[in-house]
């Protein structure tokens, strides 16, 4: 805040800025390389997000709006300003020229970065954990795509879509209550993130998850770093979230299948291994802090950001060729949601219904104009022409977007199959928990810990005996889950075909 | 937070022992001596912290005592900048922090209710409250982060099954003026948001800014260019729009000849879309609120409110026009609809049948393809 009050603001509207390419895309949002002109042509990065397409709600914006705007630490992102650009919201933050450590991955280091420049960008992301949790924020998605880097070597953590703040929960889901604590409210309830990187508490949440899950993140992102891609990112997403919740990931998980040549297998430091085992302990409880892994043995004697600047960075194409490059290697629901721009970077606007054109208010005779505000009554002359009853035929342009929609149409589809049978699995191994821990508490007569110790071996041989009867019960949910897949391919091939057949004869294909 | 960090690390086997032996208080105790132990510190100041690991620790009145006292002194030195003044700006700072500690809990330890009443009604008793948002401006980032969160857990403080924060605002009402204002000032509008925000969940001081002159200013406030102001202006707005029922169906009646015809006109009519996206989906949660059934009748009779809503319906936005849908169907459902109103739902009855036939979700939603049918009967038996 000090030093940008010598400098005029930042200006808060888009003719100050001038679009150079884009460097990355989300589902909902496009960021920039652009530079802001009063400001000595500074270069920034700016995120467009649509807030049409958008899934978050308008609050949870707002949220991400303030958490940047409020955190002030050299290791977390911080925007410049914000403001609303037709539907879109601008947010202007520093173009961080090395890009993410996602891309540096996918351009330079496939099978991932040398050990010494992990600890470097762990360290410093651990700094910033060690703040934002501080601050009572929970990031809720580390990984390396959300690891920005600067050609000084300075390392940043970006994008709080997803984080959430535990003052501000308490605020909406606990209004009842009027004594309040850090402890009770650093609990959040919602499911958010990205599935590889998510903490099995989140996915199964019905405790609740803390600030934990932003260092089970951590973890597997540090394996991220060093293979190059997240553990178990080799399965489908549905079978890698139900291997989170039944067992223990370890340090080589990340490893298998990536390296078919067991001579190439890579060799770990025990700090590095034994650092990645503590953050990823099933039991959110059991994973240190952010303060704790910094006094960890794996990050004593790190080295300095030369180091990174020297090694990493300096074999790097630019991050918008990378951009460049990887942009087609991306999934193809992603980039479905890229529309094309014009030069403006404008987006054209969204039609997804035929719209009526304007509404017959002077009918009375009384009014002979009537009476629309200016901006409306420009769409109204645009459609004037248009003829109620002869709709019935297309325009082209119109013809050519349903078109696009019904590409986009299967995966959107199984994504609604797929998802509330997935819900609906987790709720039930939740219910098997909540039945099992009933079960459980019966069994051991008196609460305390004191009893736990004394009887503990008989607890133990009966927890052996539940877990093993979960186990089974998810080998079973997991068959299930699988033939729901399967069913779902088939829906899936089902619609193709469906889809190709209604071609040749028009639009119906019902 | 790193600052403490990395003063810790000399002593950090020190550290370690006392975490071990000792819960959440005495690790906030330790980090403030930790936060002390910078090499240029004063004797005074050292010495009391060490007050802190004495038998007899401070209490929640003494920090607020404390906080007061330097609030004094920041205030009134305002435009001295001397290392004296930048020692007592530490020292409140670890003070504010301290409060925050005290009623929110701190890492595994919860509060305890016995220190946040007392707290709470040190902090009330005298003008620590006033001192505090007049010198938030003045306040380093962080510092101005615990004080809004400090006095917003304040606000829900109970003393003897009172609120008190409740009966101090309304002794200080001028206090509203100067949060409502601060959505004016960059620097500062997001703490007095956020503090302003927590003030209006006390139903006397939501009315007291509802009937002020204030409320024309949110018209303004929402639109500000700057994101962060306008959407934090627009949830307060939001709030004291839909919070306390009774308080707001009242105020809608009083104000209706003037408040509708600004929202349609300079929220509904506005070029901008969040704006317009924000002020539907408001409008919809007033109008459909029971309490305001009365309003309600009334904004469904005018012919210009319908006017403006079937605009909205025909957005290329699908967020608006569903909202837009939601108010749309009372103007319907209406019983005794105005002969006008009739006439105009008649004479554009085939291109809002089109329309409503092609309006769809992304997501399936039973209640709202009931109410389409509802709808489209209604409009087909005109």
């Amino acid at each position: 805040m000090a030093d940008e009050e010598k400098k005029p603001p930042f200006p808060l509207d888009p003719k100050s800025y001038k679009l150079l390419n884009e460097i990355g895309t989300g589902v909902s949002a496009v960021v920039y390389k652009a530079t802001c002109l009063p400001r000595n042509s500074m270069t920034v990065a700016i995120k467009s997000i649509d807030l049409e397409r958008s899934r978050a709600n308008l609050d949870e914006i707002r949220q991400e709006a303030k958490a940047m705007a409020l955190l002030s630490h050299p290791n977390i992102l911080r925007a410049h300003c914000s403001f609303i650009v037709d539907r879109h919201l601008w947010v202007v933050m520093p173009f961080m020229a090395a890009g993410s450590l996602h891309s540096i991955l996918s351009s330079s280091f496939p099978d991932g970065l040398p050990e010494q420049s992990i600890a470097i960008a762990l360290k410093e992301i651990l700094h910033a954990l060690l703040y934002l949790h501080g601050q009572g924020h929970i990031h809720r998605d580390i990984k390396s795509g959300n690891i920005l880097v600067d050609s000084d070597g300075s390392v940043k953590l970006a994008d709080f879509g997803v984080s959430a703040s535990i003052y501000e929960m308490q605020q909406s889901s606990s209004s009842g209550l009027l004594r309040m604590s850090a402890a009770q409210a650093s609990f959040c309830n919602e499911m958010a993130g990205t599935p590889y990187w998510m903490a099995p508490e989140v996915i199964h949440s019905h405790t609740g998850y803390g600030v934990k899950a932003d260092i089970w993140s951590f973890g597997i992102t540090a394996l991220e770093l060093a293979h190059g891609h997240p553990p178990l990112s080799h399965l489908p997403l549905s079978k890698s979230l139900m291997m989170r919740i039944t067992n223990r990931l370890r340090f080589e998980d990340a490893h298998v299948k990536c390296n078919k040549d067991p001579n190439k297998k890579k060799k770990f430091s025990k700090a590095f291994k034994d650092m990645v085992a503590l953050c990823l302990a099933q039991d959110p409880a059991k994973r240190p802090s952010a303060d704790k892994l910094l006094k960890h043995p794996f990050f004593k004697n790190c080295k300095s950001s030369e180091y990174l600047i020297k090694n990493v960075l300096q074999v790097l194409p630019k991050a918008e060729e990378r951009f460049k490059e990887t942009r087609t290697d991306e999934n193809q629901s992603e980039i479905n949601n890229i529309v094309e721009r014009d030069n403006a970077g404008n987006l054209p606007p969204l039609v997804k219904n035929r719209r009526v054109s304007g509404w017959n208010f002077n009918v009375d005779g009384l009014e002979l104009v009537p009476v629309f505000p200016e901006n409306i009554n420009l769409d109204v002359e645009k459609e004037e022409d248009e003829d109620i009853n002869t709709e019935n035929s297309k325009h082209p342009s119109e013809e050519e977007k349903e078109k696009e929609e019904k590409v986009m149409h299967p995966s959107s589809v199984l994504k609604q199959m797929l998802v509330p049978s997935l819900v609906a699995l987790f709720a039930s191994l939740d219910l098997q928990r909540g039945m099992v821990f009933n079960v459980l508490e019966g069994c051991e007569h008196v609460g305390g810990e004191s009893t736990e110790e004394k009887t503990g071996e008989e607890t133990e041989r009966q927890l052996e005996e539940y877990v093993r009867n979960l186990e089974r019960i998810v080998e079973e949910l997991n068959l299930n889950l699988q033939e729901e897949m399967k069913r779902n391919a088939y829906l899936e091939e089902l619609l193709e075909k469906l889809k190709r057949n209604s071609e040749p004869q028009g639009n119906n294909s019902n | 937070m790193k600052t403490i960090k990395d003063e810790q690390t000399p002593e950090s086997e020190e550290l370690k022992r006392r975490r071990r032996s000792g819960g959440g208080w005495r690790l906030i105790k330790t980090l403030f001596k930790s936060c002390s132990g910078s090499k240029t510190k004063p004797l005074e100041r050292s010495d009391s912290m060490k007050g802190l690991f004495k038998s007899k620790p401070r209490t929640p009145a003494d920090v607020v005592r404390q906080t007061r006292e330097l609030l004094v002194f920041i205030d009134l030195n305002s435009n001295v900048s001397s290392t004296k003044r930048d020692e007592k700006m530490a020292e409140l700072s670890k003070n504010i922090r301290e409060m925050k500690s005290i009623l929110y809990g701190n890492g595994d330890a919860e509060p305890v209710a016995e220190a946040c009443c007392q707290l709470t009604q040190e902090f009330f008793k005298d003008k620590t409250f006033r001192l505090l948002i007049v010198c938030l401006p003045k306040l380093s980032l962080e510092t101005r982060k615990d004080a809004t969160q400090v006095v917003a857990n304040l606000q829900r403080q109970q003393v003897q099954s009172r609120l008190i924060a409740s009966d101090y605002l309304e002794a200080n009402k001028d206090l509203l003026d100067i949060l409502v204002l601060g959505y004016e000032d960059m620097d500062i509008a997001l703490f007095y948001g956020s503090m302003l925000r927590e003030c209006i969940r006390h139903q006397s001081i939501a009315r007291y800014v509802l009937e002020s002159d204030h409320m024309k200013k949110f018209f303004d406030y929402i639109q500000l260019p700057n994101f962060d102001i306008a959407s934090d202006a627009s949830a307060t707005f939001k709030e004291l729009m839909t919070r306390h029922k009774a308080t707001v169906a009242d105020f809608l009646t009083k104000n209706y000849d003037w408040f509708f015809p600004e929202f349609n006109q300079r929220l509904l009519s506005s070029t901008n879309y969040i704006t317009r996206r924000q002020a539907i989906k408001l409008l919809g949660d007033i109008l459909l609120d029971r309490s305001n059934s009365v309003v309600m009748m009334r904004y469904v009779s005018s012919k210009d409110n319908l006017m403006i809503l079937m605009n909205l319906l025909r957005e290329s936005s699908k967020n608006i026009q569903m909202e837009a849908f939601h108010v749309f169907k009372l103007f319907v459902a209406n019983r005794n609809k105005p002969p006008e109103i009739i006439t105009i739902l008649v004479t554009n009855k085939s291109k809002i049948l089109r329309l409503l036939d092609g309006f769809k979700l992304d997501k399936e939603d039973p209640q709202f393809e009931a109410d389409k049918e509802q709808v489209i009967t209604e409009i087909s038996s005109l």
